[in-house]
């Protein structure tokens, strides 16, 4: 009996441990700069082991551009890995990507929410990931129409404005809310990286959801471009009415958990039906049912466990970076792993940029939607 | 004995550092062939940045957080030598000239400023640097493509003005200095022409203090007053030691960025000051007397760290975020550590 336990146990971790023979990269934020990634890649090594070698950016990767650089390049001096997965691919990728090539040109680059131009980045990537950022700018309104939105509130910054595809996304919002004969108003916030810091820009969100609902009305959507400004907008909104469709970067754990203090236990951690379930009955509770909503899994957590699958199969010549149909079953596959019953909704190509694939996903509201 | 301990007193940051960077090697584990060409890459890159930090501290101006400045006039005559499409060393030609030209101004302007700032000249050529910053966003995400005709559209936003957050150099001006001259030693590149524009700048700044002007730059840092009794005009050597300062970061920003290959269009420059003060500092410059030395020395330490710190923090904590951290408390712990030393140091040698 022993000896057959061992046998199993044996079997078991060589089918965890598959051994592939050869390593990838993969580099993502740390934990204080975006969760998502980071646990998605805590899996990705729980499933692959030490085949799969994780490193993190900078915190401040906007000012520290070198030291991203520096530990892309330094992957890629080991000649076992063979691919190198990036997500999210912040500024310094293309640059990182271009030195590699230098002295390993057989290197594979799948990047997941690349912060550089789509053209530069699908220009030297094999596959880049990304959520359809400009087709959001429709998705996002149509949603809050039908959750009974009159007017649209959308809060960037300067900043945030001079990235191509918030821009674009920003006109578009525009452009289709004047279609469905809704209000779009533009607020502008402070930076979060200006001098008030982060803390600033919460406290501008806090203070700024009553003044707006106060002025145009409960029948308010709000959207913001920036990941810490989620948790004060979702507490605010709920606190006194308005609409909330999506975060900037739609996910169950982004934002709602905290903004609705919701302890996830360490045993139900990656459980989505689980968190569904749970942000469900706050949201009911505090009685936003019907006017909050989100997607089913972590959109950079797909990205980074997609990315390093796609990555594999690219090696293995399983797949082909240009075949689309291919890309969207491994994102199926790795969503359907998290919850069943989903998977991508649209995926299209970013014009002229290689390989630069888009993507949405349904969206589950809160207090409609059955978990 | 007094001797010995004359020197450890002297060079104990830099002792200090090599010490940490020895066992941050050890530790790190990485490629030896990696950490060396990111070194010699580095030295090629940034040491003509640290190098325009000199010449103000000599002149009693203390560290010049204002290089930024220059370094924004570094990247905006990159825009434009790019939007006009001129490629390789007359683009890089041009773009210093420009941003030479555009930093003898902003130069002047912070001179002034410090003139009226004496004795908190770092304090306020850093606020100098934060409150040029904002006009610099102003320029380019506002009055490109408005009021500044700017052609090539896919460096702009939607609407056609303002500048997208990346300005790719790639098939311009980028490797421009590197690629005329290569020495390959396996893996490891070396970029001659940009280590012998560093080995100019060294050459000018020490020809400089055999000069009349240098002398004179000298007796002002060392004592104002007696300089000025002694005839020396000391507001316009303070304000020739500044416009000189920001004008070789303007030129230091050219090559820096020329290797990098991108701009990151409003970041680039915010960390350029504050890293090239650290590396500065680290080898073993003080506020008061740094040497072309210091600046190579410091270089090579400040930047071994940072290329071996993250992989150190990695296996010393097994977790890969863990050695982000860890290079970061370093980074800036450097910076404190080396600034209480210089206090405790003055105080030594007064003793």
């Amino acid at each position: 009996m022993r000896k057959l336990l061992v046998v199993a146990i044996l079997t078991l971790a060589l089918v965890s441990f598959a051994a592939l023979g050869f390593k990838i990269g993969l580099v993502t934020g740390t934990v204080s700069q975006g969760e998502d990634e980071y646990r998605g890649a805590e899996n990705i090594v729980k499933k692959y082991g030490s085949e799969i070698i994780h490193v993190t950016y900078p915190d401040k990767f906007m000012q520290e551009q070198e030291t991203t650089i520096a530990r892309i390049v330094e992957l890629a001096y080991d000649p076992k890995v063979k691919a190198i997965v990036i997500c999210q691919a912040v500024p310094g990728t293309v640059a990182a990507i271009r030195r590699v090539k230098e002295f390993r040109p057989d290197m594979i680059f799948v990047a997941g929410v690349p912060h550089e131009d789509p053209e530069v980045v699908g220009s030297v990537v094999d596959v880049a990931l990304e959520t359809d950022t400009p087709g959001r700018g429709i998705t996002i309104v149509d949603l809050a129409h039908k959750m009974g939105a009159k007017r649209l509130i959308h809060y960037s910054f300067p900043r945030h404005m001079s990235y191509k595809l918030l821009a674009e996304r920003r006109n578009i919002m525009e452009q289709r809310c004047n279609e469905l004969g809704m209000e779009f108003i533009f607020v502008s916030a402070p930076d979060p990286l200006g001098e008030q810091g982060l803390t600033g820009a919460q406290q501008f969100i806090l203070e700024d959801v009553p003044r707006q609902v106060a002025k145009y009305g409960k029948d308010t959507a709000f959207f913001s471009t920036n990941c810490g400004m989620q948790e004060p907008l979702i507490k605010s909104v709920l606190q006194h009415g308005g609409i909330y469709p999506e975060q900037c970067c739609p996910s169950p754990t982004h934002g709602y958990p905290g903004a609705l203090g919701i302890e996830i236990p360490a045993d139900k951690k990656g459980d989505y039906n689980y968190i569904l379930k749970a942000i469900n009955e706050k949201i009911v509770e505090n009685g936003g049912a019907g006017r909050f909503a989100t997607w089913p899994v972590p959109v950079n957590m797909v990205f980074t466990e997609a990315g390093v699958e796609i990555a594999i199969e690219l090696v293995q010549k399983k797949i082909k970076a240009n075949d689309m149909d291919a890309i969207k079953t491994v994102l199926n596959r790795v969503i359907s792993e998290k919850i069943s019953g989903y998977g991508i909704k649209t995926i299209t190509r970013y014009p002229n940029a290689g390989n630069y694939y888009m993507i949405t996903m349904d969206s589950v509201i809160f207090g409609v939607t059955q978990f | 004995m007094e001797k010995l301990k004359k020197i450890l007193i002297s060079y104990a940051v830099p002792i200090a550092f090599s010490i940490l960077c020895v066992s941050a090697v050890l530790v790190a584990q990485i490629p030896p062939i990696f950490l060396a060409s990111e070194i010699v890459r580095r030295l090629s890159r940034n040491t003509f940045l640290v190098l325009s930090l000199i010449i103000p501290i000599i002149g009693g101006l203390g560290l010049n957080f204002g290089i930024v400045l220059g370094a924004m006039a570094g990247q905006a005559a990159l825009f434009f030598v790019v939007d006009w499409k001129i490629k390789g060393l007359v683009g890089i030609l041009v773009a210093c000239l420009m941003a030479g030209a555009i930093s003898v101004v902003l130069g002047w302007l912070a001179g002034l400023t410090l003139n009226r700032a004496k004795g908190r000249e770092m304090i306020t050529s850093m606020i100098l640097g934060f409150f040029a910053n904002g006009i610099y966003q102003l320029i380019f995400l506002f009055f490109v493509g408005s009021l500044i005709p700017f052609r090539t559209k896919q460096f702009l936003l939607p609407e056609g003005v303002g500048l997208r957050n990346t300005v790719d150099l790639y098939g311009t001006v980028a490797s421009a200095l590197n690629n005329p001259w290569m020495i390959r030693i396996g893996t490891v590149r070396l970029f001659v022409l940009p280590l012998l524009i560093v080995a100019g700048l060294c050459l000018f700044i020490t020809l400089l203090f055999k000069t009349k002007l240098g002398q004179d730059i000298r007796a002002v840092g060392q004592d104002m007053h007696i300089a000025e009794v002694a005839g020396i005009n000391v507001n316009k050597v303070r304000v020739i030691a500044i416009i000189m300062s920001t004008v070789f970061a303007a030129i230091g920003q050219v090559i820096y960025l020329q290797d990098i290959g991108t701009i990151n269009t409003y970041n680039s420059h915010e960390q350029i000051g504050l890293f090239s003060i650290a590396a500065l500092l680290v080898g073993g410059a003080t506020t008061r007397k740094a040497t072309i030395w210091n600046a190579i020395l410091g270089v090579v330490l400040f930047h071994t760290l940072f290329v071996v710190a993250p992989s150190a923090g990695n296996r010393l904590f097994g977790q890969p975020q863990v050695g982000e951290f860890f290079r970061e408390f370093l980074a800036y712990a450097v910076i404190a550590f080396a600034l209480a030393m210089h206090g405790w140091r003055a105080k030594k040698i007064l003793m």
